[in-house]
């Protein structure tokens, strides 16, 4: 009896297996719906991300000569003059730091250039040093003691360089009376602030040339993968956007108490046109700029057309309520808290559709522990 | 049938399986132990966090601090190795037991099937005589020497793997995973990188094939390993399934060479034998006719019937539960449910006062590691131990009578993500219960 049923059993797991072949023999010429993710990878290298750190050194560049000009001859006119290179430049920033990945990690560009305070943090006091602080006290010490190292990996040594830095020295409250007294040594940490920054770009810049290879050639989706990185990189940029860029100094963790003195360069005063050129950049990436080579693509290629256009209109609806909120920010997310508010709701529901339905389809993994199941 | 009598179960056959099977458990948990060691794990899933999800009913089983979890993981290795060299066998099965059952308690996020299996096996062993032969314990005291054993104490292992592999055969046999080859469909595209294969990963055939084949696998190995003329096939499959896992999905960890190790106990006593000669140069005695005998066999038996009638109820504790079992996750844990669906979560939470004035916003990466986070979005339980959590945190925080509203979307094996539970129930009065948790959402297939 029982050998009987086994090798009905036996027979049937034949049978089974056959009938597959036969139905992939049928339709399958193979690979139809095949998808070149060496291809998208290669084109997402060249076409998107080179070129725009290529671009960044160029306004770095750019920002480091104005900011020359500036410290030669302090006034108002080159002020002007170095806060548009500035903006340039920050605007440029938001265009790779998605690809927070590689040469891009290695070096440390987002924690140096624009530490965001890390998306783990309590954001329920003013006086602490989360979200977009600038740490003046830091930054005054370390200009009259002249003692400081800028490649510290530490909280306040983040948030007295960079953009943060940027902010203050050059564009803060009488930052151009500041100059006058002890002179020699904030025009020198000034020029150490630039140059780092220059340092940094300029690293990347070559790195990539090497580790293009590795990134194009590499097609897994699990934790470090490229493919990983950039769709964890959208969902990081999001959680960014919906905490310290926007939901956060809007007093969405501090019963509705704003704080709008942490916005992204605040005395800059151009938080808005940030965030909305981060989504826009973030939505060029997802449509690898309608090239037909970028995520989008590749979820129609797995029949998922769907969630592709989902996405893309939601990021459209994104950008378009972000657009509804003038600079500077700060004053905004008090005078406007409604148009404030849809578009932290639209923001949630992108967030939600890459964390879930993009990570989901693309096989994406978030964690290095075993798995087994979800 | 198996006639299941006395005379049958009790028989004395050779003691060579749980010879070989307690040398492979011990080594297979050694490394286990040390890989994740070596990975970092033990300080970023049990010492960094600074919250855990407990299982309900023993929040007492709390972390012990760095030292302390580093001496619970180094009191696994070595208990593991003393395991494995038959070095105070029975102390040491007891130990092992307790310390790695402790650890796997410590976090609910954490919980994998081959951990409740290697806690179950642990548990089984201390009660089995595997040390009587091929053991340091027999050689210090050769008078408890031993070549033959009671059927039944080579044939719980071998329930247990039938347990492991029959309900994960019965669990895949849904709609999703026969009908539609989730979540195969989903997650073979995300494989096309690997040599050969890769190139075929796009087409949906092979979805389906994976998903029958794995499929009829689980339902019908354990059939093919007991019968003596199909066990070789039987054991060919084993390698061809888990070593296939493994590739496919290496993020699934040891599971695959735990089972492949494990699955060799289906084989004779006789088989056995010639294996332990060959890797040991010793013969089993003959001479050593005495049959191990159990002291208090009464109370063993009923420990054991006990046990089996348990491993085979807890399984299908789901059908008590209304809706569907993947979407409530009611009843899904400790039941074989092995890379059975692509689930994937976004959990907002909200804390109001009492007077619902005050309005604050979690951030869940304050609390949560990445792990426990993906964990906690998707599974009921886990949302309202942390709720709980808030609830108090906040309280802490000045906020009087917090109430906890969670928005939660949940997409299941490639439907669009949806709501999961009621948002406007305030979770932190919502008590644990083994009933059905009236605030998840009912599943609705259509978008």
């Amino acid at each position: 009896m029982k050998r009987t049923i086994l090798r009905s059993l036996a027979v049937l797991a034949l049978t089974t297996g056959v009938f597959c072949n036969k139905s992939a023999d049928g339709e399958g010429d193979g690979n139809d719906k095949g998808f070149d993710k060496t291809g998208m990878l290669t084109n997402y290298a060249d076409q998107l991300i080179i070129p725009a750190y290529a671009l960044l050194q160029e306004k770095v560049n750019n920002f480091q000569a104005l900011a020359n000009t500036f410290l030669e001859t302090r006034n108002t006119a080159n002020q002007q003059g170095l806060l548009e290179g500035y903006k340039q430049l920050h605007l440029q920033y938001t265009r790779v730091e998605a690809y927070n990945l590689g040469p891009a990690v290695v070096a440390g560009l987002e924690v140096y250039l624009n530490y965001n305070g890390g998306i783990d943090y309590n954001f329920a006091t003013n006086g602490e040093l989360v979200g977009f602080s600038i740490d003046s006290t830091t930054i005054e010490n370390n200009i009259s003691s002249g003692n400081y190292d800028l490649t510290q990996y530490v909280r306040n040594s983040f948030y007295a360089q960079g953009f943060a830095a940027i902010n203050y020295l050059f564009f803060g409250p009488n930052a151009i009376q500041k100059f006058n007294s002890n002179t020699v040594s904030r025009v020198k940490y000034a020029k150490d602030v630039v140059n780092r920054i220059k340092t940094l770009v300029d690293k990347i810049n070559i790195d990539w040339t090497a580790y293009r290879t590795e990134f194009v050639s590499n097609t897994k989706t699990n934790v470090g993968s490229p493919i990983g990185n950039m769709i964890n990189g959208m969902a990081y940029d999001l959680d960014v956007l919906k905490g310290p860029r926007i939901g956060w100094p809007f007093g969405k963790q501090s019963n509705g108490i704003a704080f709008p003195a942490k916005v992204e360069a605040f005395f800059a005063g151009n938080a808005a046109a940030l965030a909305q050129e981060s989504m826009r950049n973030l939505k060029k990436i997802f449509t690898a700029n309608g090239s037909g080579k970028g995520f989008a693509d590749y979820l129609k290629s797995l029949n998922r057309e769907d969630l592709a256009n989902q996405l893309t209109a939601q990021f459209d609806l994104v950008i378009t309520k972000l657009e509804a909120l003038p600079d500077p920010l700060s004053t905004t997310i008090t005078a406007q808290p409604a148009k404030v508010e849809e578009a932290y709701k639209e923001i949630q529901k992108l967030l939600t559709l890459i964390k879930t339905d993009l990570a989901s389809a693309t096989g994406v993994q978030i964690t290095f522990m075993d798995n087994d199941g979800d | 049938m198996m006639a299941i009598n006395r005379q049958a179960w009790e028989k004395p056959v050779s003691i060579a399986p749980l010879i070989t099977f307690r040398i492979a458990f011990g080594l297979l948990m050694f490394v286990s132990t040390l890989r994740f060691w070596w990975r970092g794990w033990v300080d970023t899933v049990y010492v960094s966090p600074t919250f855990h999800f407990t299982y309900w009913g023993f929040e007492w089983v709390q972390p012990l601090g760095k030292p302390g979890m580093y001496l619970l993981f180094s009191i696994i290795a070595l208990t593991a190795l003393m395991i494995a060299a038959g070095f105070l066998y029975r102390v040491a099965s007891v130990l092992f037991f307790i310390c790695f059952t402790y650890v796997e308690l410590i976090d609910v996020t954490t919980y994998l099937n081959h951990y409740y299996f290697i806690s179950l096996v642990a548990f089984i062993m201390i009660w089995l005589p595997a040390n009587r032969l091929y053991s340091l314990d027999v050689l210090i005291k050769p008078g408890r020497r031993r070549s033959l054993v009671p059927a039944w104490t080579i044939g719980l292992i071998r329930f247990q793997l039938g347990v492991v592999y029959f309900f994960a055969g019965l669990a895949k046999l849904n709609p999703d995973w026969l009908i539609d080859a989730q979540p195969m469909k989903t997650w073979l595209p995300a494989k096309s990188h690997l040599p050969i294969v890769g190139a075929f990963m796009y087409n949906e055939w092979v979805a389906y094939l994976f998903s029958w084949f794995g499929a009829l696998y689980d339902l019908l190995i354990v059939f093919f390993l007991l019968n003596k003329r199909t066990r070789w096939w039987g054991y060919g499959f084993v390698l061809i399934f888990h070593l296939a896992t493994s590739i496919f999905f290496p993020g699934i960890g040891l599971f695959p060479y735990v089972m492949i190790v494990s699955s060799l106990v289906f084989f004779s006593g006789s088989f056995h034998q010639r294996l332990l000669f060959f890797l040991t140069g010793k013969k089993v005695e003959a001479e050593l006719s005495t049959p191990y005998a159990f002291t208090y066999k009464k109370a063993l038996y009923a420990i054991m019937g006990g046990y089996v009638i348990l491993q085979c109820f807890i399984p299908c504790r789901f059908l008590l539960y209304p809706d569907r079992l993947f979407w409530n996750e009611e009843g899904y844990r400790f039941s074989w449910r092995v890379m059975l669906m692509e689930k994937a979560g976004a959990a907002y939470f909200k804390i109001k006062d009492r007077a619902g004035k005050q309005f604050y916003e979690v951030n869940n990466a304050e609390f949560l590691t990445p792990l426990q986070e993906k964990m906690m979005s998707t599974q009921p339980d886990l949302i309202l131990r942390y709720a709980h959590f808030l609830a108090s945190t906040y309280a802490k925080r000045g906020v009087t009578q917090p109430r906890v509203y969670g928005e939660i979307y949940v997409t299941l094996n490639g439907a669009g993500s949806r709501l999961f539970i009621d948002s406007s129930v305030n979770l932190a009065a919502e008590p644990f219960s083994w009933k059905h948790y009236h605030w998840i959402l009912p599943y609705k297939a259509a978008n």
